[in-house]
């Protein structure tokens, strides 16, 4: 029975890490998904399957081991929360770029490593602890008695 | 001195909340921080014949890290100093900075900075030595950051940062190497000949002077002390001319006792002292701007200290806290004098700048008092301990000597050139009309410059003091006294060679610096800084660009190759368990063949809405999956969430292009099949692979406590609650968090704009 599981586990993870890789926006949101699915059989799995009772105190032993499947509970949750956020960023993305091939994303600032430090998105803006402008100096040379 | 150390950090906290609402006069609060301090007179007029006390406050045994405080002479003398040049500089501020000065954060920085300096002085635990020590070095980089919207000032701050951290890594490594060596975390409680018998006694004393050659600014590191003039002057007396930069000093006194006895000790620090007391003098005498002339003097100054703390015996110990004392008071005094010419003309530039003495009568006097005890003369204070320092250079060779003169001259002729904003026809910008500045400015500066010339004019209180250092830094047996007078001896007259010699660089000034500007080369520790600075720059862009530049897939394979090789190796050494498929139960087969069917479709689908529902499927299949394998309460959740994520999915494919998949280049297909090909086998080897107990499983605990302690029969909602509470809190945190993200973007999204055009058009 492992080691059915097992391969499935193995399919659901080459599925997951095949789409993954792939172009389209959508079909990597789904590639996580795939290996969510893979990753909670697999927990289940390493535990041991038994075919014992499930752990509820109500029914007569001996139950499976109640841990994995504690932990399993969360990571669908966490998992749930994942594609979400992932779906909505791939959506949004879509929006700004106008596309949705997900290797024209971005920077891709290994096509301007020749720029002057290699790193400046905004030309304008020299980074985030650079003020656009340099103020004047702040000490004021207090005339204090002739104002 | 516990309270003494805790008071300023204590204060710290409340001036900050005091700075917008009592504004300059937070200075005042400020100054009180340093009552205990200066209260530390008391035990230190016990000294040098009361045994010193030791309070402990116990922090973290199994670390040996306590706040021990050890009230030896020399602790509680610099402490003094410290007392006394922080409440002044505090006092001084108040007149000193502008109305729109920020002073909250100002004096909270300047009384975390004296909390830091006085736990450094006074600790006896090494590892909060060490904490003190970097507390400095962060506190000095925000007092000179203060005025963060200068470049200038930024730069300053980070290379003093920079600079500083280096050498408090090697104090780290150092403390380390001292407390495994000597036995004890305790400097007092070491066992020095254990110590000095160990094999970590060479590199302990290398970290060590790196440690505080970095902090004190000696060659080649002295290129942070001139750019930390961006702090305001109050500053720069406080940290960058009496305290913290003494640290390291300091640092070499107290281990000196340890170290002493190796002649690498004597062998390194002398000659880099005498060199930076040279170079710093010499540059000291090319600049323009007055502090940072200052600066370069504190630099060279600081090698005098260095070289003479380095010669490890009882007389360069004693010449050189003599010498301690000397500076803090002159130059503490000429940086006061410098901002008082600074805040009345509003320029601290030489040539723009003379015969001030007409307006500034009482500051001229402070600064010709101060200005004097720097170039060593008779009858100031400067003028004995440079004595001092001749005779011990002397005992050591007429080299050393001849360097020192040469040095002591240049600094001769920066005192003089120092002085010439005062003298001659008056000059001064046209926009400012100097006049004697408030007592709240000229107080201050005139009591340093007043010690300096009772430290000379009564060597005996000199004396006094520092004879309290005699017993922590051994030189009580060294008979020598302060006296402006010692008869005709070699130093004397190598003091009349250094005025001969100083005389003439002051009246050859213009031809020296002609000569000068010739001499600097081109390249100097400022220009190898920026070189190393700017080139780790360009290195790591260029490395990220290339690296994490890539475009999301291939950044993804190189991501799973690597992932593929850390666990492939694993695996690979993981003894394998094949279990027979046996006969699985009739009722998992469509099951699996659901979860099969899933994992194939989904890579043949052309449309997105047979992708959704194909991923859909798999879902349904998993939660399936998990009912045959008795977890009823994971089966719900699954198929609750596979619902919720199907209906996600719907929404958002209204406004996205299809799953079509967009064609890759072949060798990129070839690479990813193969990846997806032994991911999957390496997924199903490694769940193999751990198909075994290599210790009883802990979930008879939970099995057999969840009624009894959790009072629920659900064993594994009773984990998620109760035994596990937190963890399912920080989940449910999270998926809070996801919800207020994925509702911005939708709402971004809804305008159909990107945000930076829909501003535009706001």
């Amino acid at each position: 029975m492992e080691t059915l599981f097992a391969l499935l586990v193995g399919l659901l993870v080459a599925a997951g890490v095949f789409l993954l890789l792939s172009r389209t926006i959508v079909r990597v949101v789904l590639g996580l998904s795939f290996i969510t699915y893979g990753g909670n059989l697999a927990t289940l799995t390493v535990a041991g399957l038994r075919e014992d009772a499930p752990p509820l105190l109500t029914l007569p032993g001996p139950y499976v081991d109640p841990l994995p499947q504690a932990l399993i509970l969360t990571a669908i949750v966490i998992g749930f929360a994942t594609t979400a956020l992932l779906l909505t960023v791939a959506l949004r993305a879509y929006q700004v770029a106008g596309h949705d091939d997900v290797a024209a994303f971005g920077d891709n600032l290994a096509r301007d490593t020749e720029a002057e430090d290699g790193m400046i998105a905004d030309p304008e803006h020299q980074g985030p602890d650079q003020p656009d402008v340099e103020e004047p100096r702040t000490l004021v040379y207090t005339a204090r008695g002739r104002e | 001195m516990t309270l003494a150390v805790l008071l300023p950090f204590l204060l710290a906290g409340l001036a900050a909340w005091l700075g917008p609402r009592l504004g300059r006069r937070t200075g005042y609060v400020a100054a009180l921080a340093f009552v205990p301090a200066l209260l530390l007179a008391v035990p230190l007029s016990g000294m040098p014949g009361t045994p010193p006390a030791l309070e402990v406050t116990r922090w973290v045994p199994t670390l040996d890290l306590a706040l021990a405080f050890r009230g030896d002479g020399f602790s509680l003398l610099f402490a003094l100093l410290i007392g006394v040049i922080g409440a002044l500089a505090s006092l001084y501020s108040v007149a000193y900075l502008s109305e729109r000065e920020r002073f909250g954060r100002f004096y909270a920085y300047l009384l975390l900075f004296g909390g830091s300096m006085l736990g450094l002085v006074l600790s006896d635990n090494l590892v909060a030595l060490f904490g003190f020590w970097e507390m400095t070095s962060v506190t000095s980089f925000l007092l000179i950051g203060l005025w963060h919207t200068r470049s200038a000032a930024r730069d300053g701050a980070v290379k003093a940062f920079l600079v500083s951290v280096i050498g408090g890594l090697a104090l780290l490594a150092a403390v380390a190497l001292i407390g495994i060596a000597g036995g004890s975390t305790s400097l007092s409680g070491l066992d020095v000949d254990a110590l000095r018998a160990s094999p970590l006694f060479t590199p302990a004393l290398l970290l060590t002077l790196l440690a505080a050659f970095t902090k004190s600014a000696q060659l080649p590191f002295h290129l942070w002390l001139p750019t930390a003039m961006e702090a305001p002057t109050p500053v720069s007396a406080f940290l960058h001319s009496a305290t913290m930069v003494k640290a390291g000093v300091v640092l070499v006194a107290k281990f000196g006792l340890l170290f002493g006895s190796s002649a690498l000790w004597s062998g390194i620090i002398v000659p880099v002292g005498l060199a930076t007391l040279v170079w710093g003098s010499w540059l000291a005498l090319r600049q323009t701007d007055l502090k940072a002339l200052l600066a370069y003097s504190t630099v060279s100054q600081l090698g005098l200290l260095m070289s003479l703390y380095g010669l490890a015996d009882a007389e360069g110990r004693f010449a050189a806290t003599a010498h301690l004392l000397n500076h803090a008071a002159f130059k503490a005094a000429l940086f006061f004098v410098v901002g008082i010419v600074d805040h009345e003309t509003g320029t601290r530039e030489l040539p723009m700048l003379g015969g001030l003495r007409r307006v500034l009568p009482l500051t001229f006097a402070a600064a010709l008092l101060a200005a004097l005890s720097m170039a060593g003369l008779p009858p100031l204070g400067g003028f004995i301990s440079k004595e001092l320092f001749y005779e011990g250079m002397l005992h050591h060779g007429p080299l050393f000597l001849a360097v020192a003169v040469l040095g002591s001259a240049l600094t001769f002729a920066y005192s003089f050139r120092l002085l010439r904003v005062f003298w001659g026809p008056l000059r001064h910008p046209e926009d400012a009309r100097p006049h004697e500045a408030p007592p709240g400015l000229t107080v201050p500066a005139g009591l340093l410059a007043l010690t300096a010339l009772v430290f000379g004019l009564l060597p005996g209180t000199a004396e006094a003091l520092t004879r309290t250092a005699q017993g922590a830094l051994n030189f009580a047996e060294y008979g020598g006294h302060l006296q402006l007078w010692h008869g005709v001896t070699p130093a004397l007259l190598a003091t009349l060679l250094t005025w001969g010699l100083g005389g003439l660089l002051v009246w050859q000034a213009g031809r020296v610096g002609d000569l000068q500007r010739r001499l600097t080369p081109r390249t100097n520790a400022n220009t190898v800084y920026y070189a190393l600075v700017d080139g780790t720059n360009i290195v790591a862009s260029r490395l990220i660009a290339r690296t994490q530049g890539l475009a999301l897939p291939d950044q993804l394979r190189i991501m799973l190759v690597a992932a593929g090789l850390i666990t492939g190796y694993g695996v690979w050494r993981a003894p394998q368990v094949f279990h027979a498929i046996g006969t699985p139960p009739l009722a998992l087969l469509p099951t699996a063949a659901l979860l099969v069917a899933g994992a194939v479709g989904v890579l043949l689908a052309r449309s997105r809405l047979t992708a959704v529902v194909v991923t859909g499927l798999t879902g349904f299949g998993s939660a399936a999956a998990f009912l045959g394998l008795r977890a009823p309460d994971l089966a719900l959740t699954q198929l609750l969430v596979e619902a919720v994520t199907v209906i996600l999915f719907l929404l958002a494919f209204r406004f996205l292009p299809g799953s079509r998949d967009l064609p890759r280049t072949r060798w990129r297909y070839g690479l990813d099949v193969g990846l997806a090909a032994s991911a999957g086998v390496g997924a199903t080897l490694l769940v193999l692979a751990s198909v075994r107990f290599l210790a009883p499983p802990i979930s008879p605990y939970y099995l057999e406590n969840s009624y009894r302690l959790g009072g629920g029969k659900n064993v594994v909602n009773v984990i998620l609650v109760d035994f596990r509470g937190f963890d399912t809190l920080g989940e449910i945190t999270v998926v809070g968090m996801v919800a207020l993200a994925v509702l911005g973007l939708v709402r971004l999204g809804q305008r159909g704009r990107t945000p930076t055009s829909a501003e535009e058009e706001e």
